[in-house]
């Protein structure tokens, strides 16, 4: 199983300022201390041996949109955020190469961040292309056409040229889609969203679920949640603000922290975490100091098996 | 999780001592809620002596803030006192050194 991240933003799709990337090459430069190389490849092998990701690299502004590969070589999708653009233009290069034109869909929810690259997908008008959408809300053709009204698109939904199909998924089911078992979980989130658990044959287990507030008033159905988890080799998972932020002023909104993400994982003795749906607020050095202090959390707090904590970013893979 | 309790200098010390996780943090969550009552009927601020915490998840974190919404109603202050190492990086990390006073000593909180 390949776990492709194409989104990893929440709420609001962000980009790099010019001010910003001033900054990284600037840290760069001082970094070199004065050497120099011969060509590129230097350079970027300087870049990935020296700097850290924030200086070197960055998390990316689009929102959510992860792809997985591992079932029966229909393309699998988690949400059609911003990401959903990208990954558009990348299927028909795979397409163009043979790969087949049939797209699961599995929508956490259906607020904007989450369906918002759909009208630039570019797939959704091709003739040949089949996509089918799978959501535990009954109203998510309702959410993809109302996107697409005159009021706030030029492009109606029926203009789309691909068959497009929507499926109502069941909590507490275990559905066989694109050769992959495929579990939903109900989640904490303003009109609901759900959480998917994606297992292939091999037996690699994949979590997705954002957008999933943890209620500190409701704690004791957190073990429902860590069983969801249970031995999975990758959980992704909403940790949008700091715990204090998710218990005071950003309570009720809807999201998690990266501390309640490790102590659900370790309960659940899972592999990796990767850290997702970032705060857009934050800067690259807000998210790598984030990424760091969730893997002291983890070092301070772990259990039998250490739990690798990995931060998602645009163009992650993560083979499992 | 082991709870002990005193009434000092106007103030209520408790100190819990072990891992506070979710196997323990239903009963640190009661003993706080108690330790709380019994600090409003005495007009006093309660200090918890972190000292004897080996480590607290979010488990615990979060029945920390359930008690604070309880005291802020009984106009009672919380303060967490000597954390050590472990804690005081949970705290930070957390960001609930921002949510509630932390003081290097349990006489500093009395004093505070």
């Amino acid at each position: 199983m390949l776990v492709r991240f194409w989104g990893t933003r929440g709420s609001l799709a962000v980009a790099q300022t010019a001010g910003a990337i001033r900054g990284k090459i600037a840290r760069a430069l001082v970094a070199a201390g004065g050497r120099g190389f011969a060509d590129t490849a230097e350079a970027e092998a300087f870049v990935d041996r020296e700097l850290d990701f924030a200086t070197g690299g960055t998390y990316g502004g689009a929102t959510t949109c992860v792809e997985i590969e591992g079932g029966d070589g229909s393309f699998i999708v988690c949400d059609m955020g911003t990401g959903l653009r990208e990954f558009g233009i990348d299927a028909f290069r795979r397409c163009a190469a043979g790969h087949e034109r049939t797209y699961h869909f599995f929508m956490s929810h259906l607020h904007w961040d989450h369906i918002g690259g759909f009208p630039f997908f570019g797939p959704a008008f091709d003739p040949n292309a089949h996509i089918v959408i799978h959501s535990g809300h009954a109203d998510a053709e309702q959410a993809l056409r109302r996107q697409q009204e005159e009021i706030s698109f030029p492009v109606a939904f029926d203009w789309l040229r691909a068959k497009i199909e929507f499926r109502t998924l069941a909590p507490g089911e275990t559905y066989r889609i694109g050769g992959l078992d495929v579990e939903v979980m109900e989640q904490h989130h303003s009109h609901k969203s759900y959480g998917y658990r994606f297992t292939d044959d091999a037996g690699k287990t994949a979590i997705f679920s954002t957008d999933s507030e943890h209620k500190i008033d409701s704690m004791e159905g957190e073990a429902d949640v860590a069983h969801f988890f249970r031995d999975a080799d990758l959980v992704i998972c909403d940790t949008m603000y700091s715990l204090a932020d998710a218990v005071s002023m950003k309570e009720d909104w809807g999201h998690s922290s990266n501390i309640v993400a490790i102590d659900l994982c370790h309960e659940a003795e899972a592999k990796r975490l990767a850290l997702f749906h970032h705060e857009p607020i934050y800067s690259d050095d807000d998210i790598q100091r984030m990424h760091q202090e969730s893997i002291r959390y983890e070092e301070l707090t772990r259990r039998e098996t250490p739990l690798e904590v990995l931060c998602a970013y645009d163009g992650l893979e993560v083979r499992l | 999780m082991i709870w002990s309790e005193e009434a000092r200098d106007g103030a209520i010390v408790a100190a819990p001592r072990g891992k506070i996780d979710e196997s323990t943090a239903q009963d640190f969550g009661a003993s706080l809620e108690g330790a709380v009552g019994r600090a409003a009927d005495a007009a006093a601020r309660l200090v918890i002596d972190c000292s004897g915490i080996d480590y607290m998840s979010s488990r615990g974190l979060r029945a920390l803030t359930l008690a604070k919404r309880k005291a802020d109603g009984s106009a009672v202050t919380i303060v967490l006192a000597a954390p050590n190492g472990v804690a005081r990086e949970i705290l930070a990390i957390s960001r609930y050194d921002k949510l509630f006073g932390v003081t290097e000593t349990v006489e500093a909180a009395l004093t505070a």
